[in-house]
């Protein structure tokens, strides 16, 4: 990721899919702004629209309602300045890693300036020994590191990580947790998260934005005040989660 | 995989388990021809078909033969896979160019290969060109069917990467589209070549005057059941060969594929 200056603003955005008994509305008057280099995390149900509002900022699927812009720029589909991992890692499985990876970079970026670039985000991901391997031989973890340090390559502002953690094993979930927070302090670049883990985002996000169901809507955004790296034992991490977690079960189940 | 041994991968089993059934065959059918079942003029023995086969190879006669039926392969096999692929992948390409052609393949589609041979000697006479358009055609289709299939079936999920990385149209179809489409495009050639070797041995029947289908026509003219033989022997061992040869390709272009497989389960 590239030192951020552009901040990412959302106002009014909302988006409805036709459908033949009328049209689904699944975001509905969404608000945000996120300043250059912010870390968000954005918790929501399953279908209560997250991914939807990643791909709109992604530029993958256009918003019917409101605007999306980074700095000045209207958001009108997508574009390199904008990574975006997905919760699976979607490599390529005819190349190696580090081909891979390499395909990550500007169209018609080439040279040895290119290829010593994508050592680097190879060895930020801790892939360095596993270039030459295809996706088949890397294990779960070592895939979506390797779809990061795709996504990275090309220096974007903005990372959109969608659930990028979903289908691994909890232990690498923890330690992927750990390498995205170090990847993301080297790179100083903004990063939006998409998850439904409540203890993730808060361990991880600057602020979190807690999305209601249908429409999805923004109900609250909530700062994180804690410092870094995080105790998630701490009774103040387990005072925002539960604060959180009321916002999706109500008070009394807390 | 939960039975080790079970696989079929020892090599007691990938090379001798398949013997078993032609040796019992051959064994058989010998046996048959000692008793004075079998009449030689109609079916010769294995043996008797086996020392013709060696005196067809040591003439020089059966090679020559071969050879000119396999040139015939070589050229309308390039022919027909290259139309082939190229339209598939218009096709798989363009949902508006596929709906163009879909009414003529869908008619022309069905027509077996060898109805066309009498067509195809009335307009081109029987020389080479005809037998060489009756092997394209052969291996067109399968190729054609494939790579469309391959192109149609790509993973809209690798598309959507590209998107993101602002990918021109031709570095999504070189890296992305045709490295996908590659599994079925083997698929495609392995079928064409079964075709398209079935489809020379066709043409020649009908009319040549070389090619190992006419050795095998003119043998039965001349009453010679043991040429006959060899020559329907040679003609299976041969598209084995070929089948061989295109497998052992696909493997060696195609590793990252057979190991994704495995792990998507």
């Amino acid at each position: 990721m590239k030192q951020s200056h552009d901040r990412l603003t959302l106002k009014g955005v909302g988006k409805s899919y036709p459908l033949a008994t009328g049209p689904l509305r699944v975001l509905e008057g969404v608000d945000l702004e996120v300043e250059p280099g912010e870390f968000i995390a954005l918790v929501g149900r399953s279908g209560s629209g997250k991914s939807t509002l990643l791909r709109l900022v992604g530029g993958l699927e256009e918003a019917g309602e409101g605007e999306i812009r980074l700095g000045e720029r209207l958001i009108r589909g997508p574009g390199i300045e904008r990574g975006m991992v997905f919760q699976e890692p979607r490599l390529f499985p005819w190349m190696t890693a580090r081909q891979n990876v390499a395909f990550g970079l500007k169209e018609g970026t080439a040279g040895p300036q290119a290829g010593r670039t994508v050592e680097q985000y190879l060895q930020l991901v801790g892939l360095e020994a596993f270039g030459d391997l295809y996706p088949h031989q890397l294990s779960g973890g070592m895939q979506q590191r390797a779809a990061m340090a795709r996504a990275l390559v090309s220096h974007p502002q903005v990372l959109l990580l969608d659930e990028p953690f979903g289908a691994l094993d909890a232990l690498t979930r923890i330690q992927m947790q750990r390498e995205i927070l170090r990847i993301w302090g080297e790179s100083k670049g903004t990063l939006i998260l998409v998850t439904h883990d409540i203890d993730e985002a808060v361990f991880l996000g600057d602020r979190v934005a807690v999305l209601s169901d249908h429409p999805g809507t923004l109900r609250e955004v909530i700062p994180i005040p804690l410092g870094r790296p995080r105790d998630r034992s701490s009774a103040e991490f387990g005072r925002i989660r539960t604060e959180i977690f009321n916002q999706f079960f109500g008070e009394s189940q807390g | 995989m939960p039975f080790p041994g079970k696989n079929g991968n020892s090599s007691f089993q990938r090379l001798v388990l398949p013997l078993f059934v032609p040796a019992l065959v051959l064994v058989f059918w010998q046996a048959m021809s000692e008793l004075g079942y079998l009449r030689p003029s109609i079916l010769p023995s294995p043996l008797a078909v086996a020392k013709t086969l060696a005196a067809l190879v040591a003439s020089g006669e059966l090679p020559t033969h071969l050879g000119i039926s396999l040139f015939r392969v070589l050229q309308g096999f390039g022919i027909g896979t290259t139309l082939g692929a190229l339209l598939g992948l218009a096709m798989g390409l363009s949902p508006l160019f596929n709906r163009f052609l879909s009414l003529v393949t869908g008619l022309l589609r069905p027509i077996p290969t060898i109805a066309w041979i009498p067509a195809l000697i009335l307009w081109m006479g029987i020389d080479e060109g005809s037998k060489v358009t009756v092997i394209a055609v052969g291996a067109f289709w399968p190729v054609l069917l494939n790579v469309f299939q391959g192109v149609r079936g790509i993973d809209r999920k690798f598309l959507e990467v590209g998107k993101v990385l602002e990918k021109g149209p031709w570095t999504l179809l070189i890296r992305i589209i045709l490295p996908s489409a590659l599994p079925s495009l083997f698929t495609g050639l392995r079928v064409g070549l079964g075709f398209a070797w079935a489809s020379v041995v066709g043409a020649e029947l009908i009319a040549a005057s070389s090619g190992i289908g006419y050795m095998i026509m003119y043998a039965r003219e001349v009453s010679q059941p043991d040429v006959m033989m060899a020559g329907v022997f040679v003609i299976g061992l041969t598209g084995l060969l070929m089948d061989a040869l295109i497998l052992r390709l696909e493997r060696r272009l195609l590793r990252w594929h057979k190991g994704w497989e495995r792990e998507k389960g």
